[in-house]
């Protein structure tokens, strides 16, 4: 019943050039997985529900494994990434969250306001327009221009540079963040704004924001820099979104789908002979339901059940989806801890 | 003790049914149960749904939903005793938010303008993509089918967010946009007219705004200033008085708010959030239906197995016994985890009387006889 990973055979140990220009030796990971960290912007999309934000810890925790400094970058105000934490609610100023993490929220209307302070001179007219219910109306209103400031902060930190630690010369810099994972909205918000530059260019061809917006266009559109991740589950509604989102990330994103994470895959525990065993167990005479085992067998039965009701949706994926697809088991809990998803995370040895 | 939702076959119950929770709950099914379960107790009752997916248009018995009212065949229900068939009045309606905005301008706006609003840049995000817009048009449309008067009850099944509370906050969001006519204000002593009659905006005459288009373009102000223009006030009073009738309505004593939820974490803190910002805001809460809950409905106490006894009758691998007692410790682990989920969200509202739970199903739901199991739940109470 097990379903057969893609071929990604070239998965032994890797010599790779970390980002001090060292050579460093790493632990066996898939080559799919080596190729999507080495990004630099990685959007984490899916459904609401399916598990974005664990999945994006979890990629999170394999990049800090490599000793790759990474900035989570939750959209909108779920708080959830700060909850798994259990830290007060992120902002803006990235907060270090553990040895190679760092966890950031975009408020859009604090980066509209500093993007007035930063172009409009004198500074008290900045201050006024902040202020003025006009600029409040245009921030609600205006299209795109929220999602646009989202977009402008992820790409200033992906341009963001300091000194290398140890360096006596200011010369040398490298960048703050190695990765910047985002933890993006439902579906229907994330495509709107990942479109967005598309749209607007056209709109909007002058000053400032033409720059920015066209700065931006060029990262997104970037397949060495930006990757999309598809997080899905093996039920009905998810996976037609899933396949939808192939079909929409190619022809109107024009960015790949570097890897899809079916989370939440109940194991395959029992095989077909284990499950004739069972059967003949509970033939064992009548009275079996009052017998302790039937309750293991209960289980057996209930837990094999929903592993073969999601067969045919993780089926599915497998043969839709482009990119690599890794599946994700289910847990036994309701409340994800992050040692769980870290212990999650170790998909990465699996090969 | 009786059910959260026993108020239905009241024939003086709530009148309208909204169910909230965060994406991925099963709203969508939850709410054509509870359709169903109107219907059933003789509710003329329609099921508006944001969800076009295949799977519900068909576990209703319909070929697809649509935007139009449809009736559910459910003559279908296979369970159903004969003497009830006739009576169960059941319909279905997608919703589309673009198509009801629409609506709205063609109510309010003059002829000569509706076609340019329809053309407009920003009349088309609003209506569209704007956050926001979905769910204030879900109100609208379970405004307009209730004061058409022609159903019992209605139930709401609201927009897949992210978050369950964006659904109460986007309503107010619009009416700040549209409601008040003070923009129209504000921009009126910068407009000049132009030489077709045509009003253009006058940057140069205000520093707030030469400033705003230093920043984001003239172009961007331009536009904004036009679709302005063409809602003009007449639009501004239908929109703000409709606003605060469909405000009215909600918080009235003939609409219950459900939060949906599953035992995980994220619905559970976003249902309980949304008990919350009911309670702050004088609305009506009708309970919390958890939904997927594994052994739902009793809460025994999970016994300890004494393994050796157990398994002494069965002559097992050992390979094959651990695989079993591996699988059954999961299956107990997620039980407890759901026990502890329902008993949280129990201790938020101090009694279990407003909590219902709704058993992991086996299978899908694909017909209305599935629909029809899910509805049997509907009459139990959870016990502390």
């Amino acid at each position: 019943m097990a379903v057969e990973n893609s071929d990604d055979g070239n998965n032994k140990g890797v010599l790779t050039v970390g980002q001090n220009g060292l050579s460093v030796p790493r632990e066996s990971i898939g080559t799919w997985l080596d190729s999507l960290l080495s990004r630099r912007l990685v959007f984490v999309m899916g459904k609401g529900g399916v598990g974005k934000t664990t999945i994006s810890i979890a990629l999170a925790c394999v990049a800090e494994r490599m000793k790759k400094k990474v900035l989570l970058v939750e959209l909108g105000d779920t708080n959830s990434i700060a909850r798994l934490y259990q830290v007060q609610a992120l902002s803006e100023v990235p907060r270090k969250l553990s040895q190679h993490i760092w966890g950031a929220r975009v408020d859009p209307k604090a980066e509209l306001e500093a993007y007035v302070r930063a172009h409009v001179t004198p500074k008290f007219l900045a201050r006024k327009i902040i202020h003025s219910r006009l600029f409040d109306y245009l921030f609600e209103a205006a299209p795109g221009l929220k999602e646009v400031m989202s977009l402008g902060r992820l790409w200033r930190w992906e341009k963001e540079y300091q000194p290398l630690s140890g360096s006596t010369f200011g010369s040398t810099f490298s960048p703050t963040f190695d990765l910047i994972i985002v933890d993006a909205p439902a579906t229907g918000h994330a495509m709107s704004l990942l479109r967005l530059p598309d749209l607007l260019i056209p709109m909007i061809q002058v000053g400032p924001l033409a720059n920015q917006i066209r700065g931006l266009q060029r990262l997104l559109k970037n397949p060495q820099k930006t990757s999309l991740v598809l997080v899905s589950l093996p039920e009905e509604l998810p996976v037609n979104e899933a396949v939808e989102f192939y079909s929409m990330a190619e022809n109107m994103l024009n960015m790949p789908v570097a890897a899809t994470f079916i989370n939440c895959v109940y194991p395959a525990v029992f095989s077909q002979a284990d499950l004739l065993q069972i059967e003949s167990i509970e033939r064992y005479d009548r009275d079996f339901s009052f017998s302790p085992v039937s309750k293991f067998i209960a289980s057996a039965r209930i837990l094999n059940r929903r592993r073969s009701d999601q067969q045919k949706h993780i089926e599915e994926i497998h043969a839709k989806a482009n990119g690599h697809v890794q599946e994700i088991p289910f847990c036994f809990t309701n409340d994800l801890t992050i040692n769980q998803i870290q212990e999650l995370s170790s998909f990465t040895h699996h090969h | 003790m009786t059910g959260i939702l026993n108020c239905i076959k009241d024939p003086e119950g709530p009148e309208i049914i909204v169910c909230c929770g965060s994406g991925g709950v099963g709203k969508t099914t939850i709410s054509a149960a509870i359709g169903l379960y109107g219907a059933l107790s003789g509710k003329k009752t329609m099921v508006l749904t944001i969800d076009p997916a295949r799977r519900l248009a068909d576990s209703l018995g319909l070929k697809r939903l649509d935007i139009d009212a449809q009736r559910v065949p459910v003559e279908n229900l296979h369970i159903m005793e004969e003497s009830r068939a006739p009576a169960a009045e059941l319909f279905a309606m997608m919703l589309d938010s673009k198509s009801t905005f629409d609506q709205l301008v063609t109510r309010y706006a003059s002829p000569e303008f509706r076609e340019n609003i329809f053309e407009n840049r920003y009349y088309q995000h609003l209506s569209n993509n704007m956050a926001g817009s979905y769910e204030y048009m879900a109100m609208e449309k379970l405004y307009e089918l209730f004061s058409q008067n022609q159903y019992d009850l209605i139930v709401l099944d609201t927009p897949p967010s992210r978050r369950a509370l964006d659904f109460l906050d986007a309503p107010q969001r619009m009416l700040n946009i549209l409601g008040h006519n003070f923009f129209i204000k504000l921009f009126r002593p910068y407009l000049n007219t132009g030489k077709w009659g045509f009003r253009l905006l006058n940057i140069v005459a205000s520093p707030i705004l030469r400033g705003i288009s230093k920043v984001l373009g003239h172009q961007v102000l331009e536009d904004f200033a036009g679709f302005m223009q063409l809602w003009d006030d007449i639009m501004f009073e239908g929109f703000s008085r409709r606003a605060t009738e469909v405000k009215e309505l909600m918080a009235g004593n003939k609409t219950l708010f459900l939060a949906v939820s599953t035992p995980q974490r994220l619905p559970r803190e976003e249902a309980k959030f949304l008990y919350d910002k009911l309670l702050q805001n004088n609305m009506p809460f009708g309970g919390f239906i958890v939904n997927r809950v594994n052994s739902a409905g009793t809460c025994k106490e999970i016994h300890e197995v004494d393994l050796n006894t157990a398994f002494s009758e069965f002559h097992m691998k050992t390979d094959m016994k651990n695989k079993l007692i591996a699988t059954h410790n999961s299956h107990l682990e997620m039980k407890k985890s759901d026990k502890q989920a329902v008993q949280g969200l129990i201790g938020k509202i101090g009694s279990g009387n407003k909590v219902l739970q709704i058993p992991y199903a086996a299978g899908e739901i694909v017909n209305l006889d599935d629909l029809y199991r899910l509805t049997r739940y509907f009459d139990r109470v959870s016990y502390i």
